[in-house]
Parts: C-alpha cells; sequence; structure tokens
C-alpha cells in the first residue's frame, strides 16, 4: 500500500503578522493566493504596531494622549492592518490565526504550531519567515534582577497594557529606540531619572560619511528627540561603560563609567536598549545558512535578494528543495518601512515559484534599497555599548541556567571546544528560552577563548523550540502518515525481549 | 516530601507583599475582570496580558528560579527570555507575556522546580 503525502493546506504560510507578514499576506492575497499568517500575538501589528487597532478605537482622554506620545510611526501602521484584516476569513484569502506559537519549521515547508492546548502541523507550497526582530541579549552584572527590563518591554506595557513606569527611572545603552522612548515617557509626564548613552559624540561624526539623503528625516527626527529631552531637563550622559544593576530582591541602585569616573545612581527600573537585531531561533532551527552581520553585530539568515534562504541540511534530511524565506527585520534590520517594502518583494518572488507573476518589480526592490539606505549611517552611529565588551567572570550569560562567564570560559579552556559540547556540558541554551539570551555571547566566548575568527557558531537548533505541553504532543494534528509509525503493546521492547532477559544472579 | 522545603514565602504568605511600584496606570482602570494571583484576587484590564497585570499588581517576583532561586520579573515582554514563566489555570511554565488575562483565570507564581507530578492547588 502507497501512502501519500498530505496536501499542502495553503499556497503560503507566513510566520509573524508585523508589517512584513502583513504587507506580504495582502500582496498574495490581492493574487488569489490561499494564506495561512501564524502569530504569537493577540492582533495584528508585530512589535511596532502592538494592540494598534484597539488604541484607535480607544477616545478617551488616556487613550489620546498615549496615541499622541507614540506618534505618526504607530498611526502609520493603521492602513496596511486594515487592507490585512480585509482579506482575513476571506476565500480564498488570509487564514489568521492569533496568539499561535511556532515550535517547528522544516526547509520542505512543514510548520508545527501551538494555539492554546492544541498543536499540529501546516504546510505550506512556500513558506515565508517574517517573525521580525529581538533587542540584543546585554549580559552585565545584575541584569537579572527584577526592576531590569528593556526599552521594547517599556514600549510594550504602554502599547497593551495602558502602563507607564513610576519612580526612580534610568534608561541605559543606544539606538533610535532608547530616545524615542524617553521621549515618548517625557510626553506621558515621566521624567527619568538620567539617560545614558553608550554612543560618543565621535560615532556620530564618524556615521556622518554614511549619511544618505534617505536618512535626514531620521536625523532631524533624532535631534528634534535629543532637543525636546534637553529642553525638558532630563539629565543625559554619552560614553557611558561598565554598566552594573545593584540590590537583593531588586534594582535598588546601578552604577556605571563616564568619562573614567565611576557613578552611583538609586533607581527603581532600569532600562535597557542595546539595538536590535534578527530573531534567528526559527532560521537556527530550520537549518539554514546564517552569516555575520558586522555593522549590527548579529547573526543574519543568508539570503537572496529577495529573501530566499538556503538549508544546510544534507539532502537526505530534506524531501526537495528549500521553500522558506526569510523578511523584514527577521532578514535584516531595516525597520517597519523597509520591513513593509521587503514583505512586498518576497511576496513577489513567491507568486513567481507558484508559477505566477515575473518575480519582484523593479520598484519593489527600489523601495528596499530606499529603506535601507539609512542603516549603514545608524548602524555606525549607534554600535553595540552595553554588549560590546565580553562580560567578566561573575556576570550571568545563561538567564535560564544562571551561567557565569567565567564557568563558561572554564570549561571552553578544559576542552569543550565547540558550540554543542559547551551546550551538553554546561546547560547552557538548555533552559526554557533555549539559548535566545545566551548564545550570542556563549559564541563570543568561545570564538574569544579559542581565537578563531568569521562567522560565531551556533547551537544546533532542535524542535520543539519553544515549549509545547505534552497533552499537546499526544493529540497533533497533521502529522505526516508516511513518517508516522504506531507503536502498539505488543511492540514494547519488554514484551519482545522477555526470552533473552539474562536471569538474575542470586 | 516537606511541603516548607517545596513551597516556602508565598504559598503561606497572607498577602501579595508588593514590591517596589515600577509603573502605574495611565488611567483609571475601566472594563476590568478579576484573576486569582496566588489565591488572591487581582483586577485586570480586559485585553492584556498576564504579565502586564502582574507589573501593575507590583508583584516581587513571579518565579524564583529552579537553579537558585533567585525572583524574576518579566524582562522582554515579547516572548523571547522566558523570564515571566508562571502556572495558569493548573499548567505550569507558561508566558505570561504571550497569554491573556480572563476572567476567573487562577495564577500561580513559581517556586523553583515544581514536583512535577504534585496536584496543583486552587
Amino acid at each position: 500500500m502507497s501512502i501519500n503525502a498530505p496536501l499542502p493546506d495553503a499556497d503560503v504560510i507566513i510566520v509573524g503578522c508585523g508589517p512584513a507578514g502583513m504587507a506580504a499576506a495582502v500582496t498574495l492575497a490581492e493574487a488569489g493566493r490561499s494564506v495561512i499568517v501564524l502569530d504569537m500575538q493577540p492582533a495584528p501589528g508585530g512589535q511596532i504596531f502592538r494592540s494598534l487597532e484597539a488604541n484607535l478605537c480607544d477616545t478617551s482622554p488616556a487613550g489620546q494622549s498615549l496615541l499622541a506620545a507614540l506618534g505618526p510611526a504607530y498611526r502609520a501602521g493603521a492602513d496596511l492592518i486594515r487592507r490585512f484584516r480585509a482579506f482575513s476569513g476571506a476565500c480564498p484569502g488570509i487564514d489568521y490565526r492569533p496568539q499561535t506559537t511556532v515550535w517547528e519549521v522544516r526547509p520542505d515547508g512543514t510548520v508545527g504550531w501551538l494555539q492554546g492546548m492544541n498543536a499540529g502541523y501546516v504546510r505550506g507550497r512556500q513558506v515565508l519567515l517574517a517573525h521580525g526582530a529581538m533587542e540584543r541579549p546585554v549580559p552585565f552584572p545584575g541584569w537579572t534582577l527584577p526592576g531590569v527590563m528593556t526599552a521594547g518591554a517599556v514600549q510594550t506595557l504602554l502599547k497593551a497594557g495602558h502602563l507607564k513606569p513610576s519612580g526612580r527611572i534610568v534608561l541605559a545603552g543606544t539606538g533610535p529606540l532608547l530616545l524615542l522612548l524617553a521621549n515618548q515617557l517625557h510626553q506621558l509626564g515621566v521624567k527619568p531619572a538620567l539617560v545614558g548613552r553608550t554612543d560618543r559624540l565621535s560615532d556620530s561624526v564618524r556615521a556622518a560619511r554614511h549619511l544618505r539623503p534617505g536618512g535626514l528625516v531620521p536625523l532631524v527626527k533624532g535631534l528634534g528627540w535629543l532637543g525636546r529631552l534637553k529642553l525638558a531637563g532630563v539629565k543625559s550622559v554619552t560614553g557611558l561603560e561598565n554598566l552594573a544593576a545593584h540590590g537583593t530582591q531588586n534594582v535598588e541602585s546601578v552604577s556605571f563609567t563616564v568619562g573614567g569616573k565611576r557613578q552611583t545612581l538609586p533607581c527603581d527600573l532600569l532600562i535597557v536598549h542595546d539595538g536590535i537585531v534578527p530573531a534567528i531561533d526559527i532560521p537556527n532551527a530550520a537549518g539554514l545558512r546564517l552569516q555575520w552581520d558586522g555593522p549590527n553585530a548579529s547573526w543574519r539568515p543568508a539570503t537572496t535578494p529577495d529573501g530566499l534562504g538556503a538549508s544546510t541540511l544534507p539532502p537526505e534530511m530534506s524531501a526537495g528543495p528549500c521553500v522558506l524565506r526569510v523578511t523584514g527585520d527577521a532578514r535584516r534590520i531595516g525597520g517597519a518601512d523597509a520591513a513593509m517594502a521587503h514583505g512586498r518583494v518576497a511576496a513577489q518572488a513567491i507568486l513567481a515559484a507558484l508559477d505566477h507573476g515575473a518575480g519582484p518589480s523593479a520598484d519593489a526592490l527600489r523601495a528596499v534599497g530606499k529603506a535601507l539606505s539609512v542603516r549603514p549611517f545608524l548602524d555606525a552611529a549607534f554600535p553595540p555599548g552595553l554588549a560590546q565588551a565580553l562580560p567578566d567572570d561573575d556576570t550571568i550569560v545563561c538567564r535560564c541556567e544562571e551561567l557565569t562567564a567565567g564557568e563558561l570560559r572554564e570549561k571552553i579552556r578544559s576542552g569543550f571546544r565547540n558550540m554543542d559540547a559547551l551546550r551538553g556540558e554546561t546547560r547552557c541554551g538548555m533552559g526554557p528560552c533555549q539559548g535566545r539570551s545566551c548564545m550570542v555571547t556563549a559564541a563570543r566566548l568561545l570564538q574569544n577563548e579559542t581565537r578563531a575568527a568569521g562567522c560565531p557558531p551556533t547551537f544546533r537548533g532542535r524542535p520543539p523550540i519553544r515549549p509545547i505541553p505534552l497533552g499537546a504532543v499526544a493529540t497533533l494534528s497533521g502529522l505526516d502518515p508516511r513518517a508516522t509509525i504506531r507503536l502498539t503493546l505488543e511492540d514494547k521492547p519488554e514484551n519482545a525481549s522477555e526470552d533473552t532477559v539474562d536471569a538474575p544472579a542470586e | 516530601m516537606n511541603e516548607s522545603v517545596t513551597r516556602p514565602a508565598f504559598a503561606h504568605s497572607p498577602g501579595l507583599q508588593p514590591g517596589p511600584k515600577m509603573f502605574s496606570d495611565l488611567a483609571p482602570l475601566t472594563d476590568a475582570v478579576t484573576l486569582s494571583v496566588d489565591g488572591q484576587p487581582v483586577r485586570a484590564r480586559a485585553g492584556e496580558t498576564v504579565a502586564a497585570c502582574l507589573l501593575r499588581a507590583g508583584v516581587p517576583y513571579n518565579r524564583l528560579t529552579p537553579v537558585s532561586g533567585a525572583p524574576r520579573l518579566p524582562y522582554c515582554m515579547i516572548g523571547h527570555c522566558f523570564e515571566c514563566l508562571v502556572e495558569i489555570d493548573g499548567i505550569g511554565n507558561r508566558q505570561a507575556c504571550l497569554t491573556l488575562v480572563r476572567d476567573g483565570m487562577k495564577v500561580r507564581r513559581q517556586d523553583g522546580a515544581p514536583p512535577a507530578l504534585e496536584p496543583s492547588v486552587p
């Protein structure tokens, strides 16, 4: 009896419903293709347009002042979300599945999903990874204390929780998001005790030669933020180094060095940010080739201009060509405009792969180039700061397993000289976060100790890359019948081997 | 197993012992739902996440780590760091930042590594 391969559930599966995923989904749906969109969040928008639909409906004075503080860049997502919603539920159209996590992606287009207590596999003829970015992990002394949070986390609490920070607030780090958040807080009547930037004037001077006409708008915007903070009397320093958070049960104070002088400030909430990097959890576990992005000091998937990834898996482990594309910030940090532009490019490439259309249009490709043209300037103006130097021996690197840089260095020196051996020996990267927070630091420590160069090595990612309840595994839907072996009680090893068991020695 | 060893501190504590108040509401709560956190009623804004609710309530931690018992609160709020793990309606290690509040939801903070087969106390 021959067992047929399962039919695809949709022409295209898109992972992530931010600007890139929505732009691609709309382009594909307009061309009459069936699309499944899987997203962790409860509403479309990704992190940048988080809760935008709900906040636009909020006519209360507090809601209006929040919208005003979040600014026009936040409201800019409204039109795209409206177009996305218009196609969801239509047939063929967009099958939008919110609050759904993805725990496996295979190069052949199979995607493992979890929604509540239900899990399964869906298959797309093509798959587009638009799962976005994460904030760069920043190991420093005290970064695990309650009261240390990322700038993105605080912005999420503003947008989706209508919560503003209170007490003595210190912002530390670098990048546009840090300054944007400081301004948003100020507009909401929250005055930070300090905005401590790791970048220096010399970085801005060096960055100036990367300035293109497309970069003038963000430059003017950034100068405006700085000016407003100065006018508001918010204390600000540049060239901050050696940040540390102190306290026993929560943050009580922070210390840092500026211009060779050590300073200490009382603090209730330390907000850190060191730029954003592509989230590589899914591409790494899918076996896509990664490359090191020097200017952004981060991994990113190696892709063609239209986003097609390259599988590193041996052919016998994959049933056909790689159909995974990566778009948006998951492919390359560029912000919402670049993400939307590349989402359209990737969708046009997918349509061509599905025998429909001629591939990315020159216009669409030009829009990506234009939106990305500001990046060299931003990369140079805001180089990694908090994560620039490798952590001291006492600093925790792996938050889940509470492993310090010293413990990892010692194991590397004693012979655990590749990432998977180091993980197996120490449990670094084996906790609930599966290496999302520690992998880049562990890889840099390994390279530093072994004097290796080139693209830092990663942990081999294996599914499930997010925890999945056993009850959901027991009732997985969408299994491939060709790959399913049903074991019965008669197959249990103790039944088969009963005759050969040695008699116990008495 | 000795109950006081496996479940110290908050299971026996009368209240939620708020930590330093790090977040406050932009506007008074309307349209609120009520969930229980370690048996105490806590109000939340409909449509927000469990993590946001815990931070508004000012809990000093949502879990103690299984390794050293150190306290942790949400760190990234977007599902990457897994610091916000709590027990929700009897299922442990749920990401509070990805779970929306629901009226009557039972949330328990996690105290180290919970014994896997111990029945959940409502």
